[in-house]
């Protein structure tokens, strides 16, 4: 079942927007993601495409129907929570019929839902216990079985992991993929986790400042991010934003320090910019003469470094190496870059996405000019 | 992130951990006339202070209540349990523990069930929901003198509110406060108006406590208003539900003031509980044997009463 | 604070001042209590007096301290005469008790065979005090074998309220001043029906004073031994002749629709004083100590008669009830003489008319009726001067002077229970039966605690 959402905005006094302009279709069977930090309304997306929250204006579609006017019920769809949702007071089986005996469905019928969807979620020789007898794990479980066992087709699912520690988070995450495409769902995943969005979802929309800042497949998404929000929201550690100087028109020079300066693909105006690099895309060298940096601290994590860095015009920086290294705290350093970078003009905005020396954005060249006037 | 550092401590915690009990059995010897010294340096004023003021009139009302006092209030005779089997066998003191029974048991349940009906209509997101609040907490700040007072108006058989109304309508009043069965009523309505405010807030606080979510679920699943209250709220809040009913069964066999200050107990002993009799048995007839005894029984049928509670509830309260 | 701090400690001089002044000041203090302790003894004063009356009694007091430098009286409220028996005889002997206190009729027994008390006989007989001119019925509730245990105070008598100007406007004949049961009847009936059934003819409150006033006016004893009089009594005596009759008579009324019930307790009193009051009760029994409040609280004329008494037979005449004044025998002679001259004070003429006339209670003393303020209150509210009349042509014999044993205030409740039964309807023999087995059960129980002899 596809979802459409049409102009959506949400407002609780008419004057503040929560939500604006919202517009995306979502296909049959997808896996999609709607990411941001907190409080940029994607639980509130979600919640008025489930119907529990009035949408202000707009319109939303499922199947190419109009549901602004239907509860939630009548959406067809199931929704998993952050916390579960688990009555405390039911077992674990009691609680992934709970909707369906609330629905009065004949007991024979429950039971056999109930019984396949334990099953999938691998949680059958637990049925009968109780949600506090369970781990963060099997009780996540149970609520997925909840979802499987409603039969909807639509599955909304919100921060559904964000209460587990990272190993099992990184289980979950493939155990509901998993389940997703086996049984066909079509998903809509809310999560403040860049990572969850990466690895799951066949599509993600970024929200920010009540607004979508781009949708797109992750690799897009990481590729060629619409803007430095997005270019930082995605990827661990950060990308680096650092602030640079363009002094003449025409000469595609964009300077930080006399050692550290970028090549632009195109043809820029004179003025200040923004130069986002991620920190694998910088080449440091040590036991040199001429430095631009010194070393404030480093952090192994075994596969490889993260060098936190100061440079001498006092920007930080954060750098990302596999090689063997030793470095000392204060230690001067040279940075260079590697020529992977982005350009953002002074509001955010990505002018150029470059790779190696020659652009490989999806921005053209007539395109940055148009933006740049 | 836990887990490898758990694996990795594993083999030592376990050395650790035999080290630990063996340096406890070694040293427990040594430091036993140490610890016995705090203990009683510590335990020992409250244990003083529980002696008198808790143990000493406890056992005292036991003994007392096999003997006879005389008109000074010493015990003078003692006569076994013959107090006990006087007033078992008496019609009237059994009358009273009727009376008690049907009086805490009606106002057990009022109580919650209006406190209950109190918090869900407040918990509705209505303009001016808030004074409706704080209207329904409002007996809680109100003593009991003053409610007996605002109550023995409303009942006045000659101007009352409630006859005045009732003759407006050309119904026939009612002489609350001295039949029988409406004075048993009276006192009934009374006690739980003044429980309310107490109870409301509880509950108030309870259903705010049940997460949003739950009712979110429900309303995916299109389940009803009320099937909501009852299988999602009222199991929710049941811990408090226990409580409650506990405070209340406990605190209404103690009912004192507002008997004591509408009906003295009368008319026709309906509404001489079990405390207000242990009262006049005491304070005003002098009578300390029988009340004492009457205060044995009490306190013996409260912790039947706990009991039963305990064992019926707990299944219900899973959580 | 800062400034002055600065003074203190920067001069001498200041600091000097300063602490002669405080010097000065400790030695007034101690000096004063010294010499109000060298010269007066205090008697502490416990009373159950609220409203005119506390105010008349502190008036009392305070005059009385101030006409003599030897005694100071210390008077204090201790709250209802119910709990007052057992605070004092829980409190005997030690600093919390009183030297001087006021007890309810009722306890007399209680309180005398406590040996807690010295009977003000001895204090009589010390002064060759004059009792004679004390009302006899008054002195004879509080005395035995002759000896006066303690000496009446706020007394009152039941008597029956009638609101006149009710009766006159429905054309009713008033009801004699020393009325029959029947006659009551007769105007509670006309009252009702005249009135379009909007006026209740007649209220008797629950209570177990006026239930031993029907006994005490037909001339029957409540307990054997004379009520008491003539030694412990054993059993009680509840479902007689005479108390038959007057519950029966109450259930005619009830019956008939022209009785009002207000139940019973002070909440019982209060509602019915305001039915009376808003014009809807016609006549009702009461003390005689609620006349000052009626007659502040109408414009209507208010009538009074003496106690009903049952048909075809002659009035033997109500007992009194109140409460009376004891010496506590644990303080020196000397707090307890100041007790005694307190008490000769407030009995005076004067002082007994002044109470009569601010509280309703009745004057005691013979002369008071002489006195001027109690002259022209008989002026202005001729109706008040019936209950005085009551009191005096009362001839004190057993069975109007008291009941004289403990565990009255059981027998109170078991009467009243027995009322309420009667008054719904129930039946009378059965309910006085079962409430005079009860009592008879407490008595038993109460002697052999007592270890009396029968």
């Amino acid at each position: 079942m596809s979802i459409e959402l049409k102009n959506i905005a949400k407002t609780y006094d008419n004057k503040n927007w929560i939500l604006k302009d919202i517009n995306t279709k979502i296909e049959t069977g997808e896996f999609f993601a709607i990411v941001g930090p907190s409080g940029c309304g994607k639980s509130t997306l979600l919640r008025m495409i489930a119907g529990l929250i009035p949408i202000s204006s707009g319109d939303l579609q499922i199947d190419n129907r109009s549901v602004i006017n239907l509860p939630p019920r009548e959406r067809n769809l199931t929704m998993v929570f952050q916390d579960y949702a688990l009555f405390p007071f039911l077992d674990v089986e009691a609680n992934v019929g709970f909707g369906l005996k609330a629905r009065k469905m004949p007991e024979l019928k429950i039971k056999k839902r109930v019984a396949h969807a334990l099953e999938l979620v691998d949680l059958t020789a637990l049925k009968t216990r109780k949600p506090r007898e369970l781990s963060g794990g099997q009780r996540q479980r149970v609520a997925l079985a909840r979802a499987i066992a409603s039969d909807a087709k639509i599955c909304l699912m919100d921060e559904p992991l964000s209460n587990l520690d990272a190993q099992l988070r990184g289980k979950m995450r493939s155990e509901i993929r998993e389940l997703q495409q086996r049984l066909g769902l079509t998903l809509i995943y809310v999560t403040h986790d860049q990572i969850e969005a990466m690895t799951m979802a066949d599509r993600i929309m970024v929200l920010n400042n009540q607004q979508v800042q781009q949708v797109g497949s992750p690799l897009d998404i990481y590729q060629h991010p619409s803007n430095s929000f997005v270019g930082t929201f995605f990827g661990t550690p950060q990308m680096n934003i650092l602030k640079a100087h363009c002094p003449h028109t025409h000469n595609q020079q964009l300077i930080i320090d006399p050692f550290l300066t970028f090549q632009s693909p195109l043809d820029l105006p004179a003025g200040d910019y923004f130069v986002g690099v991620r920190p694998v895309d910088f080449d440091l060298t040590t036991h040199v003469t001429r430095t631009n940096a010194f070393v404030r601290s480093v952090e192994y994590l075994g596969n490889e470094f993260i060098i936190y860095i100061k440079l001498d015009d006092s920007a930080e920086i954060r750098v990302v190496t596999s090689e063997k290294i030793d470095l000392n705290s204060n230690e001067r350093v040279l940075i260079r870059p590697k020529n992977k970078f982005f350009i953002f003009d002074h509001s955010g905005k990505t002018i150029s996405f470059m790779k190696g020396v020659q652009n490989n954005g999806r921005t053209s060249k007539q395109e940055t000019q148009a933006i740049i006037q | 992130m836990e887990e490898p550092l758990n694996r990795k401590l594993k083999p030592l915690s376990n050395k650790s951990v035999t080290l630990k009990t063996q340096s406890i059995e070694k040293s427990s010897y040594d430091v036993n006339a140490h610890d016995k010294f705090y203990a009683w340096f510590f335990l020992g004023p409250s244990l003083v202070i529980l002696s008198i003021f808790v143990f000493y009139p406890m056992m005292r009302t036991l003994y007392l209540s096999f003997f006879l006092t005389n008109s000074l209030g010493h015990p003078s005779v003692f006569v076994g349990f013959s107090n006990y089997i006087n007033l078992l066998t008496s019609s009237a003191y059994l009358d009273s523990l009727t009376a008690t029974l049907i009086y805490v048991i009606a106002v057990s349940i009022l109580t919650l069930v209006f406190g209950l009906l109190l918090a869900q209509t407040a918990s509705k997101k209505i303009a001016g929901i808030n004074i409706f609040r704080t209207i329904f907490s409002g007996t809680m700040g109100v003593s009991v003198s003053v409610a007996a007072i605002f109550w023995l108006f409303i009942f006045n058989p000659s101007i009352g509110l409630l006859d005045q109304v009732a003759s407006f309508f050309h119904l026939p009043t009612i002489n609350w406060l001295t039949q029988p069965s409406w004075a048993m009523t009276a006192v009934i309505i009374s006690t739980v108006w003044m429980n309310l405010g107490f109870t409301f807030l509880i509950f108030f606080g309870a259903f705010q406590s049940v997460p949003k979510f739950f009712y979110e679920a429900a309303e995916i699943e299109g389940l009803s208003r009320s099937y909501q209250f009852f299988h999602i709220t009222l199991p929710m809040i049941s811990p408090t539900i226990f409580f409650i009913s506990i405070i209340t069964l406990i605190e209404s066999f103690k009912s004192f003031g507002l008997i004591d200050l509408m009906t003295a107990g009368g008319p026709n002993n309906a509404t001489n509980l079990l405390v207000y009799r242990i009262y006049q048995d005491a304070f005003l007839s002098g009578n300390y044997g029988s009340a004492s005894t009457q205060s044995v029984i009490l306190a013996i049928i409260i912790a039947l009463f706990t009991l039963i509670q305990f064992k019926l509830l707990e299944k219900k309260v899973t959580y | 604070m800062k400034h002055f701090c600065r003074l203190s400690r920067g001069c001498p001089i200041i600091r000097k001042l300063l602490l002669s002044a405080f010097a000065l000041a400790l030695t007034l203090v101690f000096l004063n209590t010294h010499v109000n302790a060298a010269e007066r003894t205090k008697v502490i004063f416990w009373h159950e007096m609220t409203g005119p009356a506390q105010e008349q009694l502190n008036k009392f007091v305070a005059n009385y301290n101030q006409s003599q430098n030897k005694y100071t009286i210390v008077p204090q409220f201790e709250g209802n005469y119910n709990e007052v028996v057992q605070k004092f005889l829980n409190t005997h002997g030690t600093d919390a008790s009183p030297a001087l206190f006021q007890s309810m009729d009722i306890s007399t027994n209680q309180i005398s065979s406590s040996n807690y008390t010295t009977p003000v006989q001895k204090f009589i007989d010390e002064n060759n005090y004059d009792v004679s001119k004390i009302s006899a019925v008054a002195r004879a509730f509080y005395s035995k074998n002759g000896s006066q245990l303690s000496m009446p105070f706020n007394t009152s008598q039941p008597v029956l309220y009638y609101n006149a100007s009710l009766l006159k406007k429905y054309k009713i004949t008033p009801p004699p001043i020393n009325p029959s049961y029947s006659d009551i009847t007769r105007v509670a009936q006309q009252l009702y029906q005249r009135s379009g059934k909007k006026v209740k003819g007649l209220s008797i409150e629950i209570y177990g004073w006026f239930f031993e006033q029907f006994l005490a006016n037909s001339g029957v004893a409540l307990a054997n031994n004379a009520d008491g009089h003539e030694g412990t009594p054993t059993s009680v005596s509840f479902d007689n002749p005479a108390a038959v009759a007057a519950m029966r008579w109450i259930q005619t009324n009830i019956k008939s629709d022209a009785f009002m019930n207000y139940g019973s307790g002070s909440n019982a009193s209060a509602n019915e004083m305001a039915g009376f009051l808003a014009g809807k009760l016609g006549m009702f029994l009461q003390s005689s100590s609620s006349i000052s409040q009626l007659t502040a609280g109408t414009k209507d004329k208010i009538g009074v008669t003496y106690y009903p008494h049952p048909d075809n037979k002659k009035a033997n005449g109500v007992s009194i009830g109140g409460a009376s004044l004891w010496i506590s025998n644990d303080k020196s002679a000397q707090v307890q003489r100041g007790a005694w001259n307190f008490i000769k004070y407030l009995m005076t003429p004067k002082n007994q008319a002044a109470w009569q006339v601010s509280t309703g209670y009745l004057a005691l003393n013979q002369d008071s009726q002489k006195e001027a303020v109690l002259q022209k209150l008989y002026h202005r509210y001729p109706s008040s001067k019936v209950s005085s009349d009551q009191l005096r042509k009362t001839m004190p014999n057993t069975t109007n002077s008291g009941i004289f044993m403990q565990g009255l205030i059981q027998e109170r409740t078991f009467i009243q229970t027995a009322m309420e039964q009667i008054y719904n309807g129930g039946d009378i023999q059965k309910a006085l039966t079962e409430a005079q087995q009860s009592m008879n059960t407490a008595v038993k129980s109460a002697n052999k605690a007592n270890k009396a002899k029968n």
